[in-house]
């Protein structure tokens, strides 16, 4: 049991009491799955936490005509219970149908999720990404909006001094696939994620998760299947390019060496596009 | 910090680290042994308890999180003389429990499945129990006990942990 009874909790109502005792130095507390785990690492609880669970705003989904909102204490049971049936959010329901298990399923959150600095096989960053998902943080000298590409690249900066509130998503996506590799049907961390979505110009957009230290767009896969023809949203032909680019160092890790998961993308990718074709009706 | 919540309907307080994870409460200070301390990373379910109604770790729950709300372990499914809950006797009936180490795990998982999901299929019920590890492997007894308990009260219209079938 832990025994530090001098230890601050704050339980913000609002955000502006959360930046507050972030001032303060207290780290920030979300569902608790990847912060409880710290002493197993060997690594000890912060001395001061700020738990966002009670500020109502950040809580929230919310559905629009050509966006969506989603706030960073949403769980990722939540999440996937209310994009379900959404058109093009199919990729993010099922990283947030799929994550993990149904228990940390309902506590672990959106925030929680993206801001776990050392997590490499986070779900829903690779279709974050593919989404092409903004980032709102609430920082010291006021909100700010950033990519999720660059909230990736830098967060271990920006989180020093700023609190994930929301994410914001453009629904400009046809269709959308998840496609996780883990070694078992659960409980393991993925070996390697693959997140596509299509426009409704057929052009392709692809994330890879848990191969690299952080999530990333395949960006030569992407120019490759458009310089080719609109057939190339063929699994076969897509599973050959992956093949071809793929510009992936693979880490090594508890569950696989990095080789495997760098080979493992392109049957994923073959798996992804044909969920895509039927999702998206677009065979 | 002092931190209040409802425990198997009864208040309870807990003056301490807000951050002490709740199956530590359980188990030491209020001797509720039947939540099974195991993996401690929300891996294996043994843990599991339901906060305001919902089947979640306890390991990975910090005892701060829970102030105000509902908490119900094993022990506050059904004691003394009270009739267990209808899961229950169905793993009674299936003879599905082997050594009981997961099973309080469990039970909190799946009592809150069939409340919420009365007309789920066998993979649905699969589905459900992935974060339970039962290192015993008897899956499908349960697996046939949970079956067995939604078809039961299917036929009988009744109610499982309080929603109409």
């Amino acid at each position: 049991m832990a025994t530090s009874v001098g230890r601050l909790f704050t339980a913000a109502s609002t955000i502006e009491e959360a930046m507050a005792a972030r001032r303060q130095g207290a780290a920030v507390l979300a569902g608790g799955t990847w912060m409880m785990r710290d002493p197993r690492r060997g690594v000890d609880l912060p001395e001061a936490v700020v738990a966002l669970h009670r500020i109502p705003a950040l809580s929230k989904v919310e559905i629009g005509s050509d966006h969506v909102v989603i706030g960073a204490a949403v769980t990722h049971a939540v999440l996937g219970r209310e994009l379900h049936g959404a058109a093009g959010f199919e990729g993010l329901v099922a990283a947030a149908e799929g994550a993990a298990n149904p228990g940390i399923r309902r506590v672990a959150t959106v925030g929680g999720n993206l801001c776990a600095l050392d997590f490499a096989a986070a779900d829903l960053a690779p279709v974050l990404l593919v989404c092409e998902a903004t980032v709102e943080l609430e920082t010291f000298k006021g909100p700010k909006l950033l990519g999720i590409s660059d909230f990736l690249k830098d967060r271990h900066t920006l989180l020093a001094e700023a609190i994930v509130t929301r994410i914001h998503l453009r629904r400009d996506l046809v269709a959308s696939a998840h496609i996780r590799l883990p070694l078992r049907k659960a409980g393991d961390y993925p070996v390697a994620i693959v997140a596509l979505g299509v426009d409704k110009d057929k052009r392709c957009r692809i994330a890879v998760g848990s191969v690299e230290p952080v999530a990333r767009r395949w960006t030569a896969l992407e120019q490759a299947m458009r310089a080719g023809p609109a057939s190339a949203l063929d699994p076969e032909r897509a599973a050959e390019l992956a093949l071809e680019h793929n510009d992936f160092q693979g880490r090594d890790g508890k569950e696989a060496e990095g080789w495997y998961r760098r080979q493992v993308l392109p049957p994923l990718v073959k798996r992804g596009v044909a969920a895509l074709l039927k999702t998206g009706g677009l065979a | 910090m002092t931190v209040t919540f409802q425990l198997n309907g009864e208040d309870c307080r807990f003056d301490g680290d807000p951050m002490t994870p709740l199956v530590d409460i359980l188990r030491q200070e209020r001797f509720l042994t039947g939540t099974k301390a195991v993996c401690r990373e929300g891996f294996c379910g043994a843990c599991t308890v339901h906060v305001d109604d919902e089947a979640v770790p306890s390991c990975l729950k910090p005892v701060g999180l829970v102030h105000g709300c509902a908490v119900t372990t094993i022990e506050g499914m059904s004691s003394g003389n009270q009739a267990l809950h209808p899961l229950q006797v169905n793993f009674e009936a299936a003879d599905a429990v082997q050594c009981g180490m997961c099973f309080p795990g469990m039970v909190m998982s799946l009592s809150a499945f069939v409340r919420d999901n009365p007309h789920a299929s066998r993979p649905e019920i699969k589905a459900a129990m992935v974060g339970n590890i039962c290192r015993c492997t008897g899956y499908e007894r349960i697996v046939d006990a949970v079956a067995e308990c939604l078809d039961q009260a299917r036929k009988a219209g009744q109610l499982v942990g309080g929603i109409h079938v």
